[in-house]
């Protein structure tokens, strides 16, 4: 019995233990060992070897970039740069791991929207003199209200993104459907692309999944609903307004009008572009870098004029307004060549580098003169239209726990869509809880 | 069971008459009553580090604030007092993954049980061959890595090419409208619904585990003489009344070791639910470790609150498991 006792608390315990707090952190050295060399003129770093995280699954075209963006920079600078490409989906993971003193990045490619968060975490070494000179003080300030806090900049914009529908226009061609110009147009048009490509096909794609709010705010904003504002030094939730209220029953009534199924609530755009390369998708809201995975992923069978976008209708004809998206680069706060990076980011956002960054990587130039050529193209001309009227998420650091972590807005429209809850009930619990995670301190 | 400490110390006396002299010989060394202790201490010590000292981190991240500053030490971890626990307890999730976990645990258990004996049972009355051929049968359930039980039945229980739908849609249809209501089973999202989730973590779990309680008792059946089954069918009994009337109450014991067993490794299954899920992504779905792990490690990560919970699971294992000890022990069963 004593032995059985004993055997049975021992191994609660140990699993518990075991389960939980298998993290004990390891003491990371606090301070970098700052080397601080002279102002860098020729091969002012030759030997040292830099590491870049770049986000996104790897793709000949940003392959092609970042191999050559890095030959030139250790041309000039003599270091090397290791390139490690990071998926969207694991960079909270790769970014929590690194910021809790595991092998850290010295620069690093990071969404506009992640930067409140990682800054709040001290993850990041500000680069303000960067943006304050050559270059990069050609950017316009306004690009950069997520990156700067009290004063100081943490990463500099790299290109600017916003989504679009992208759509299967042989489909549409063979089906002989118009582009749509409207709402209605665009349910329709994903109807009659299910009643012909089989019932499994999602006719427009419902994200429900970590990005939901990508699609969710542009249906919301274009109603004239906003997630929430900042009163005096307090966020005031905006979702019970009617205005919200419009786009959110748009957004559920992708799933209960069955123009996506529902038995994929929470799939986000990665999953969602694997099922488009498989022929599974008539539509969905991304950007332009999802083309060249696409044709890796169908094996070369969907590319060129097969697919095509068009600006999201907002319900009534005209523009839907889409999210200000962005990616940035920053110097690690941990960085081992803190110099080096700084240096590279330098090189990598120069007007040369970063506006191919940019065109090459399917994303809006952040410079105003190369944005303004690029709206003369037909094919990014939709981008440009939608960049004109992007808007972005409440710049918090607690809003990627509202966002990703505890998901409650796709949790709001799990609800309404199984029919457990009312919108207006749904959102109601949706605002409160979205107001106490950002005034959380 | 009571077996095992009277051995132990029979091995201690019988070391000590061949110790003595030679100890006395060299003049220095270790007290005889000393030896079991030192012997003890590597072990310990193993487990000290790996187990302890994580534990008590953890009851001490719990009332602390920690983030990621604090995780890689650029920041001192900050008092905060019982508020995690406040915070933990003014949420609808930690509710919602406390009934979770519980009713899982309770179906879970029992289901296990009843089946894991049902086929031991049915095992001790099979001939050899049939015998040796279903426990190792079962037993490949039973070694299947949780991560592995949970994708194959994800494949099984998929919306659009998984076998359980197509096998319902193969039913004829005035059966699947019988039994079920509905004809129709294309694209059912089984993994959708915090209830049908947790239908389907059940199976996963009862199917994994159910092997381990039937060769167990198996086991504990081959100790019983025979002649009492012998008796009882001289008697006229039957299959039923044999089993309440002496398979059960002789194998108590082995039933109670079981049922402690089960109840701990129910209380925190993970890894099978977060590969159904496909990680943390429906709230309403998560049991306390799932919620302690969102909170602990998923950004902002929140170790603190992650550890609040997992206080309160381990507590709350640690309460369930004692009643239940103790309920035996009053009622000497062991």
């Amino acid at each position: 019995m004593r032995i059985a006792k004993i055997t049975a608390t021992t191994v609660t315990t140990a699993a518990l233990a075991l389960g939980v707090a298998a993290c004990g952190g390891g003491e990371a050295p606090a301070e970098p060992s700052a080397a601080s060399t002279a102002e860098a003129s020729g091969p002012a770093f030759a030997g040292k070897e830099l590491t870049l995280w770049r986000l996104g699954d790897s793709n000949p075209d940003a392959q092609k970039y970042t191999d050559e963006l890095v030959a030139a920079f250790q041309q000039e600078t003599g270091a090397s740069v290791k390139v490690e490409w990071i998926p969207w989906p694991q960079v909270n993971d790769k970014f929590t791991a690194a910021a809790a003193g595991g092998a850290g990045p010295d620069v690093t490619e990071i969404g506009n929207d992640q930067v409140p968060l990682w800054v709040s975490q001290e993850a990041l070494a500000p680069v303000t003199d960067i943006v304050g000179s050559g270059d990069q003080a050609g950017i316009p300030k306004n690009l950069m209200g997520m990156e700067t806090i009290d004063g100081e900049t943490y990463a500099v914009p790299w290109g600017g993104g916003t989504r679009a529908v992208l759509y299967r226009k042989d489909w549409f061609e063979e089906l002989k459907i118009e582009v749509p110009k409207s709402w209605d147009e665009l349910v329709a048009a994903a109807k009659k692309v299910q009643a012909e490509k089989g019932s499994d096909v999602d006719g427009f794609a419902f994200n429900g999944g970590s990005d939901a709010n990508h699609l969710l705010g542009s249906l919301a904003w274009t109603s004239g609903g906003e997630y929430a504002v900042k009163e005096g030094d307090k966020w005031v939730g905006k979702l019970t307004d009617p205005a919200f209220k419009a786009g959110f029953e748009q957004y559920t009534s992708l799933v209960t009008d069955g123009l996506s199924s529902k038995s994929r609530l929470t799939q986000n755009s990665s999953d969602i572009r694997t099922r488009f390369s498989n022929g599974k998708v008539g539509m969905y809201l991304t950007a332009s870098w999802d083309l060249a995975t696409i044709e890796e992923e169908s094996k070369g069978k969907l590319k060129g004029d097969k697919l095509a976008f068009f600006p999201l209708p907002s319900k009534d004809g005209g523009e839907a307004q889409a999210f200000l998206g962005g990616n940035d680069i920053a110097v690690w706060g941990t960085a081992k060549e803190p110099e080096a990076a700084k240096e590279f980011v330098k090189m990598a956002t120069n007007k040369d580098w970063g506006v191919r960054y940019a065109t090459e990587g399917g994303l809006l130039p952040v410079y105003p003169e190369a944005l303004a050529k690029l709206a003369e193209d037909p094919a990014q001309a939709p981008f440009a239209a939608a960049f004109a009227k992007a808007k972005a998420f409440p710049a918090d650091p607690n809003w990627t726990e509202a966002n990703e972590t505890k998901a409650v807005l796709q949790n709001a429209a799990r609800q309404v869509i199984e029919g457990k809850a009312t919108a207006d009930e749904a959102l109601a619990a949706a605002n409160t809880e979205l107001e106490d995670i950002l005034n959380q301190s | 069971m009571t077996n095992t400490p009277t051995l132990a110390r029979g091995g201690r006396h019988a070391s000590a008459p061949g110790r003595g002299p030679s100890r006395g010989g060299r003049g220095k060394g270790l007290p005889v009553w000393s030896i079991p202790y030192v012997l003890l201490i590597p072990g310990l010590l193993v487990i000290a580090a790996l187990l302890l000292y994580p534990m008590v981190q953890v009851a001490i991240i719990a009332f602390q604030k920690v983030g990621l500053p604090q995780i890689s030490g650029r920041r001192p971890a900050e008092w905060v007092g019982t508020d995690n626990f406040t915070r933990i307890f003014e949420s609808q999730i930690f509710w919602d993954s406390l009934r979770n976990t519980v009713v899982f645990a309770v179906i879970a258990v029992t289901m296990t049980l009843v089946l894991g004996t049902a086929v031991g049972v049915l095992l001790s009355k099979l001939g050899k061959k049939m015998s040796t051929f279903l426990v190792i049968g079962i037993m490949c359930a039973w070694a299947v890595p949780p991560v592995a039980q949970g994708i194959i039945w994800r494949w099984l229980f998929d919306a659009e090419a998984g076998m359980i739908n197509w096998a319902l849609n193969l039913l004829p249809d005035w059966l699947s409208t019988l039994v079920f209501g509905r004809a129709d089973w294309t694209g059912e999202p089984w993994l959708n619904d915090a209830w049908s989730v947790y239908m389907v973590l059940i199976i996963t779990v009862v199917w994994a585990s159910f092997p381990f309680i039937a060769v167990s008792v198996l086991a504990g059946l081959k100790g019983i003489p025979s002649d009492l089954y012998e008796a009882a069918r001289v008697d006229g009994a039957t299959g039923w009344r044999t089993f309440w009337q002496i398979t059960f109450p002789l194998l108590k014991p082995v039933f109670a070791v079981l049922t402690v067993l089960s109840i701990i490794w129910d209380f925190k299954v993970f890894s099978q639910l977060y590969v159904l899920m496909s990680g943390p992504t429906n709230r309403e779905a998560f049991n306390l470790s799932m919620y302690s792990y969102t909170e602990a490690f998923k950004a902002p990560q929140k170790m603190g609150t992650g550890s609040a919970i997992a206080l309160v699971l381990t507590v709350l294992l640690l309460v369930v498991t004692a009643v239940y000890i103790r309920q035996l022990v009053k009622q000497e069963e062991l």
